[in-house]
């Protein structure tokens, strides 16, 4: 492991796959550009098919990429030992029903290779912290998804990992499960701990990302810091008007039910609907850019890709 | 070594706890202990017939739990998504794949022991004591379910349970006919059936090479210039199989 090495560097990662009695081709991810730095945390977000399973399949061992390159710490990901100092929480949890929590984490441990006594105390502390050692002896073929998100959270933990990487870790959690796992990833991070997840629930993402990648189609569509994703962007204006005629409510489309009304403009029509206003004498009490949300940002992109994904996504011809 | 310890514990943990693997045991024993049932309906040499009728139960039930646990033994760990903690892990694929295997030959090891054990305290019972050739074919059992083990496991590697059962049959099938498929073809007119037999033959593992089945029913002295060459041959053909499950599986998509 290089020691100033990011935590994940991703150079032209694709994916192709082949399904159905003719083997098609199909893109899941197409030339994704990544880096992660050690310490942050990092939300990677897109809509389902966009390819952030399957990134983090390819990064975790499970797939392997068609072409393109993939570092952990600075070692190729195709050697295992990359991996090492990595946690890895999958989308749903799926462990042996047949084990306990304790057995299932002791097995987990040893295939780390920690030392018992390590284990032990690992073992019953992150227990401790997830609230699970009252059911820690029974087998897992009993837990609710909750309970096994919480084992699954203490596996990833468990040899203090320098990074984490989960997959959609508050999907179907209630609200308490969900406080858990954003405070869990807040104090891996102040640990020093380099998070990376997956999220379909953006407020999450919003709240704790430093950084977010944007994915759609396979394919990368912005990476960045929340204000250089969104803040530039103002999705549209607010201007609130009153006293309005009748040549400017038909130009602007303004209801004159009402005395005051509120229209909502293009940034870039912002300057004739105020002209238009001024000429026409009618009284301009606000101007309110609305900005970009995370989630206007991605129903953009993904309107923006459609075109593009029915060739890039489909069939390859 | 320790994670392939903890692989094969686990294996080993999870077919211990399947109550179908007690069924089919269970089922065994009660086989064996009918057999004692057939001293009274046989004519002849009725001690040889029921250890025969023994020794093949033990035979039969051996390969019927090895290939039971062995054809779901990856496919489980891919269906259920189990494998995603696993291999996410600081482990190369290879150890996973024996790790696994090393778990159902424990399982395996100890079902035939409980098998040869009931075995023997039925013929103790019947003043007939177990001698040393009957250990031995037992030994050379284990080698043979090593061998169909292995197989059970490539072919668990890359399809479903009911594929992986059907070509572990077929290798179970024709590995015991695997003689008389040689005979067959030697004495076949057309062309194409014998090169088909010498593709079975030289294709397909011959497991009469472990069989000394007779000799332990009739109480013979044990065939040691078989014993060694058996082995070595069961040996060399299990690592050879387990490495194609290996090859298979490193580059295979966990889905």
């Amino acid at each position: 492991m290089a020691a100033d090495a990011p935590a994940i560097v991703a150079t032209s990662l694709r994916k192709v796959y082949r399904s159905g009695f003719w083997m098609r081709p199909y893109v899941g991810l197409d030339s994704l550009d990544l880096r992660v730095e050690r310490g942050e945390i990092f939300g990677f977000i897109g809509p389902n098919g966009a390819g952030k399973t399957t990134t983090i399949k390819i990064l975790m061992g499970l797939h392997r990429a068609t072409s393109g390159e993939a570092a952990l710490f600075g070692s190729d990901h195709r050697d295992p030992a990359s991996r090492a100092a990595v946690g890895f929480l999958p989308e749903r949890p799926y462990f042996y029903q047949h084990l306990t929590a304790r057995e299932l984490l002791r097995f987990y441990g040893q295939l780390m290779e920690l030392p018992d006594g390590l284990l032990k105390q690992r073992s019953e502390a992150l227990l401790e912290r997830v609230d699970l050692v009252r059911f820690a002896d029974v087998p897992l073929r009993s837990y609710s998804k909750g309970m096994l998100q919480r084992v699954g959270l203490c596996q990833t933990l468990l040899h203090a990992p320098d990074l984490i990487v989960l997959d959609e870790p508050m999907s179907g959690l209630d609200p308490l499960g969900r406080a858990l796992v954003r405070d869990l990833i807040l104090e891996e991070r102040a640990r020093g701990c380099t998070v990376f997840f997956s999220s379909h629930i953006l407020h999450d993402v919003e709240t704790l990302s430093d950084r977010v990648a944007l994915l759609v189609g396979g394919r990368q569509r912005g990476i960045g810091t929340l204000d250089e994703l969104l803040g530039g962007r103002v999705r549209h204006v607010e201007v609130r008007v009153s006293h309005v005629p009748e040549a400017f409510a038909q130009r602007w489309d303004v209801a004159l039910a009402h005395e005051e009304a509120v229209i909502h403009v293009a940034p870039d029509q912002l300057s004739d609907v105020l002209g238009h206003a001024h000429a026409l004498e009618v009284q301009v009490s606000s101007v309110h850019p609305v900005r970009q949300t995370l989630e206007a940002l991605l129903l953009d992109e993904v309107d923006r890709a459609r075109p593009v994904d029915r060739k890039q996504m489909g069939v390859l011809a | 070594m320790k994670r392939l310890w903890a692989l094969a514990i686990n294996t080993f943990r999870e077919a211990v706890r399947d109550r179908v693997l007690y069924s089919i045991l269970f089922f065994a024993v009660g086989v064996l202990a009918l057999s004692l049932a057939i001293d009274d309906i046989t004519i002849g040499d009725q001690a040889k017939v029921v250890r025969s009728v023994a020794q093949g139960s033990v035979d039969v039930f051996g390969s019927i739990i090895a290939m039971f646990l062995g054809v779901s033994v990856i496919h489980k760990e891919l269906e259920r998504k189990t494998v995603y903690t696993v291999l996410s892990r600081p482990l190369p694929r290879w150890i996973f794949v024996l790790g696994k295997y090393a778990g159902l030959m424990l399982t395996v090891l100890v079902e035939v022991t409980v098998l040869v054990v009931v075995y023997s305290g039925f013929m103790l019972i019947r003043g007939d004591p177990p001698d040393l050739t009957l250990f031995v074919s037992m030994l050379m059992l284990v080698v043979e379910l090593a061998l169909l083990t292995a197989w059970a496991t490539l072919f668990s590697a890359y399809s479903a349970p009911t594929t992986a059962a059907a070509f572990t049959l077929a290798v179970f099938v024709i590995g015991h006919l695997a003689d008389d498929i040689w005979l067959y073809g030697k004495q076949a007119d057309a062309e194409s059936v014998r090169s088909v037999a010498r593709a079975l033959y030289w294709g397909l593992p011959n497991f009469e090479v472990f069989s000394i089945r007779e000799a332990a029913v009739h109480k013979d002295a044990v065939p040691w210039d078989r014993i060694g060459p058996g082995i070595l041959y069961g040996f060399g053909y299990t690592v050879a199989v387990l490495g194609g499950a290996m090859a298979i599986f490193q580059r295979k998509d966990v889905k």
